[in-house]
């Protein structure tokens, strides 16, 4: 948390279902008021270009590159983090991560999870090109990906059973 | 240089005495020490660097001195101690080592974690548990012989009676600590060779986990630095008038303590320092190297593999053998500098004050950050904490600590605790690399198919971060025989087999990369022996097996060879693939194999499919591996998952080049990495085993790329000589 920031009055935000106040200069991304402004470090920081997913959250639901939003794009819109996914690891997606063992370094799974978790929602049932689609935006550089897939149809079966 | 941790085994071990009713015992770990990869020398004397901690209620606490990078060690580490307390699995927590204190050798590279540590954390275990057996035959006066210890609890098998560890931990710590302590047999294990999740699995999926850009001090600054665009430049002159009023900025300072010289912009926030950055005016001295040129490099690397080599190994002809060649064949591979573009980029927190410094590190290497920042900052290393946080990614590359020194550099000038941030494009153009390199191969084979001929000359550089060869080591053979792995120790029976190196300096920044030199000689010579395989017109895997006599063991250098185990895990690794099935029309299968730093054996098939356009697909990998006695092997199979999406990169994904002595790449669009619809399917075998375990975080990546390139040429006959591998664009195989 800073309190140093520029004061930017009137951005206020939904995280995590809790309305929170953000100053912050109005070009700041959505990465950067969550993770320098509201203390939300779950969302990470891999290239601030749009091009690792790392920073991936959801904003009504829909999968979002947090380094490449604002925070005026996602006034008035609901935003979830991982955090908000639920604190307990009872996610679904993420009890599924845990059975699967899919982290390495664990650095990329905020965001694979977060686009895991908006992909079952559309679509329950993901075959193996729905994953490869919906996925393949998100770097692991640890090499994850087969854990991943695994994990995303496991999610799929429980979410259905 | 030899490991001093094989011949050595002596584990000291004492007890602490701690105003709790704890049970503390303190023991040494080896630090990485591999040749090439910088650990610091082990202390002398007996200083504890590792605690083993039993509290009255029971929780059993291990301290890890090895640094979590994704491999795994906080959980693999714990589960050898675990087995040999007999303690309850879910009783036991992790903590990492801090410097000071006693910790006095903390490294982690050479994927030595495990092999080095085996012994000792196995000693450390049961000692423990000896020492809480006696606590409780003293408690029920019974003979000692009639208890045994059982899931974090000593049983009294007569009576059926039970004390609990916690119970025990305090009349435990009173007693002498036992010498050698009894280990248990590995037919008994109960926790190692199991699948256990990672310790850190929660917090990682939850978001709490504490990365180093996750780390916040209150009143800590952000800052960011640009860094001369030229390799080795300097800063000129610079003026931060536009940038000091960019909002949010608080201090502009120059830095010249990393790998490049720059200005750092410190300000409120990490979005406030980009924007200030990007008001900077610097003018730059761009030095010696604006010249520079990675393709006539490249060009001089490929020429120097045909001048005359340092010898690095020459195998005597046996008397009597033919060494006739009547094809010979000669061909030279080459190698990119790589980037290690680990996702999380790097970053470090430093809060330097006069007699008291603290620094916040996602690192390999903290014993060296705290000797060089003491350095910098001209303070008692016994002033400075190093605290290891969680690493997003690490493949050798914090093993450079230049961007500690920069943090503190940043801290000393603002009297501020500082987070220095690196943007992608930082990350991807201002670290070390892996060495780019040419191997020149020549060999023949006789008249009935049989290689009688092998000589492998690498040109290649020496790792810069850890400062040029004296000139005593220049000269030396051994210097650069332990600069090739891959190359000097092949595995294979060639007659008259020679090995040779080329040094050729570049003003590149080179440091440790996944595997160290091994996948660049690996790459060659498992392509070549593929080429030597054809000339003779033979089938590859056979031809590799009529080379290894399973009964033969030799030394390479410092490292032992067991053909026995390499031809093995070769063959199962074949048969798992079914290396004679036929495989749909345009696929092609290959195989490698390798012996790892004279540890690890690994051998893949890999099954690759063309497309109509040219495209290249990586299908299906086989592996086989020997470790020895398997830890974790939900961790095993990861790092070799891991191994091959990385090994894969290196193939159908990117390189680093370089132009006017400016790094050309910038992120993962001019980078490329797998992503999730390039990873072949992965099947993985492991061959039993009761031998010592070795290491797994670098062992699976040299084998990747020649298994590959293998089967590219067995589907499509181009042999691929350099990589990554050029092809058109297409789903799979950008270039
Ligand atoms: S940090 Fe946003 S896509 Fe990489
Ligand atoms: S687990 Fe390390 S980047 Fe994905």
């Amino acid at each position: 948390m800073n309190e140093n920031l520029i004061p930017q009055d009137g951005l206020r935000l939904t995280v995590n279902g809790t309305q929170r106040p953000a100053s912050a200069p109005p070009d700041t991304p959505l990465l950067w008021i969550l993770r320098d402004v509201l203390g939300l470090t779950g969302s990470k920081f891999g290239c601030g270009l749009g091009v690792c997913g790392a920073c991936t959250v959801l904003v009504d639901g829909e999968p979002v590159r947090s380094c490449m939003s604002t925070g005026p794009e996602v006034a008035g819109k609901k935003v979830t983090t991982i955090e908000g996914l639920s604190s307990d690891a009872s996610h679904p997606v993420q009890r599924a991560w845990l059975a699967e063992d899919v982290a390495q370094c664990g650095y990329c799974q905020a965001g694979q999870i977060m686009t895991a978790a908006a992909l079952l929602a559309r679509n329950p049932r993901p075959t193996d090109a729905d994953i490869d689609a919906a996925m393949s935006e998100n770097v692991c550089r640890c090499g994850t990906y087969q854990r991943i897939r695994a994990a995303i149809h496991r999610a799929a079966a429980e979410m259905k059973s | 240089m030899s490991d001093p941790y094989k011949t050595n085994r002596r584990c000291f071990i004492k007890a602490i005495s701690t105003s709790s009713a704890a049970l503390v015992l303190g023991f040494h770990l080896p630090v990485a020490a591999k040749p090439g990869q910088g650990g610091a020398a082990p202390a002398k004397g007996f200083v504890p660097n590792a605690y083993l901690r039993i509290d009255p209620d029971g929780t059993v606490t291990v301290t890890v001195t090895k640094s979590e990078i994704g491999q795994g060690v906080r959980t693999s580490l714990p589960m050898i101690v675990a087995e040999e307390l007999e303690a309850d699995w879910s009783r036991v927590v992790v903590t990492q080592a801090t410097t000071g204190l006693g910790f006095k050798s903390l490294g982690t590279g050479g994927s030595w974690a495990i092999g080095g540590n085996w012994t000792p954390l196995r000693t450390a275990g049961a000692t423990a548990r000896e020492m809480l057996v006696s606590a409780a035959a003293a408690a029920w006066s019974v003979d000692r012989a009639t208890c045994r210890a059982e899931k974090g609890s000593v049983v009294h098998a007569p009576t059926g009676r039970r004390l609990g560890y916690g119970e025990l931990a305090e009349a435990a710590s009173k007693l002498q600590v036992p010498t050698n302590p009894p280990l248990k047999d590995p037919k008994n294990y109960t926790i190692i060779g199991t699948r256990r999740p990672r310790i850190d699995g929660r917090p990682i999926v939850t978001g709490t986990a504490t990365f180093g850009l996750d780390v916040r001090l209150p009143g800590m600054k952000f800052a960011t630095i640009l860094r001369s665009p030229v390799m080795g430049g300097k800063v000129a002159k610079w003026d931060d008038k536009r940038a000091m009023t960019s909002a949010g900025v608080r201090a502009v300072v120059p830095v010249s303590s990393g790998l490049a010289a720059g200005v750092a912009v410190v300000a409120d926030s990490t979005w406030a320092a980009f924007k200030g950055r990007e008001a900077l005016d610097v003018t730059w001295d761009n030095g010696p190297n604006a010249a520079f040129d990675g393709e006539a490099f490249r060009k001089k690397l490929e020429e120097s593999s045909h001048a005359s080599a340092i010898v690095t190994r020459k195998d005597a002809v046996a008397a009597g053998t033919s060494v006739t060649a009547a094809r010979s064949i000669e061909a030279t591979y080459e190698y990119p500098f790589q980037a290690h573009a680990t996702l999380e980029p790097m970053n470090c927190v430093a809060d330097v004050r006069d007699g008291r410094t603290e620094i916040w590190a996602p690192t390999q290497a903290p014993d060296r950050i705290r000797e060089r920042v003491a350095a910098l900052i001209k303070q008692p290393a016994e002033t400075i904490t190093v605290h290891v946080t969680m690493s997003g990614g690490g493949f050798g590359r914090r093993l450079g600590v230049d961007y500690a020194l920069e943090a503190a550099e940043v801290s000393m000038a603002v009297k501020s605790p500082v987070q220095v941030i690196w943007s992608r494009e930082d990350d991807m153009r201002h670290g070390h690399f892996q060495p780019a390199s040419a191997n020149r191969m020549t060999g023949g084979v006789d008249a009935k198919g049989a290689p009688v001929a092998w000589k492998q000359v690498k040109a290649g550089s020496y790792l810069s971060i850890f400062g040029p060869p004296s000139a005593a080591e220049r000269a030396s053979s051994d210097y650069w025989r332990d600069a090739s792995w891959g190359c000097y120790d092949n595995p294979y029976s060639i007659p008259g087999l020679e090995t040779g190196y080329v040094p050729v300096d570049s003003p590149v920044p080179t440091g440790p990369w996944r595997a160290v030199y091994s996948p660049s000689c690996s790459f060659a010579r498992e392509s070549f022996v593929d080429e030597l395989a054809h000339a003779a017109g033979r089938d590859p895997l056979e031809f590799r097996l009529s080379l290894l006599d399973p009964a033969k063991k030799f030394k390479a250098g410092n490292l032992n060879i067991d053909q026995g185990r390499l031809r093995s895990v070769l063959a199962l690794a074949a048969e798992k693939a079914q290396w004679t099935r036929k495989l749909p029309p345009g696929w092609g299968r290959g195989i490698a194999g390798n012996v790892y730093d004279g540890d690890t054996c690994l051998a893949y098939v890999a099954e690759a499919s063309t497309g109509k356009d040219g495209s290249i697909r990586v299908e299906r990998m086989v592996c086989a591996v020997d470790c020895g006695i398997v830890i974790n092997p939900s961790g095993v199979e990861a790092q070799i998952e891991g191994g091959i999406a990385f090994g894969l990169s290196t193939v159908i994904g990117g390189e680093i080049t370089i132009r006017a002595g400016r790094v050309e790449q910038s992120s993962f669009l001019d980078y490329p990495v797998i992503r999730m619809d390039q990873m072949p399917k992965v099947e993985i075998h492991i061959v039993p085993s009761t031998a010592s375990p070795t290491g797994m975080g670098e062992p699976p990546v040299p084998p990747v790329a020649p298994a590959v390139t293998n089967a590219i040429f067995n589907a499509t006959g181009k042999r691929i000589r350099r990589l990554p591998v050029r092809l058109p664009a297409a789903a799979g195989g950008e270039k």
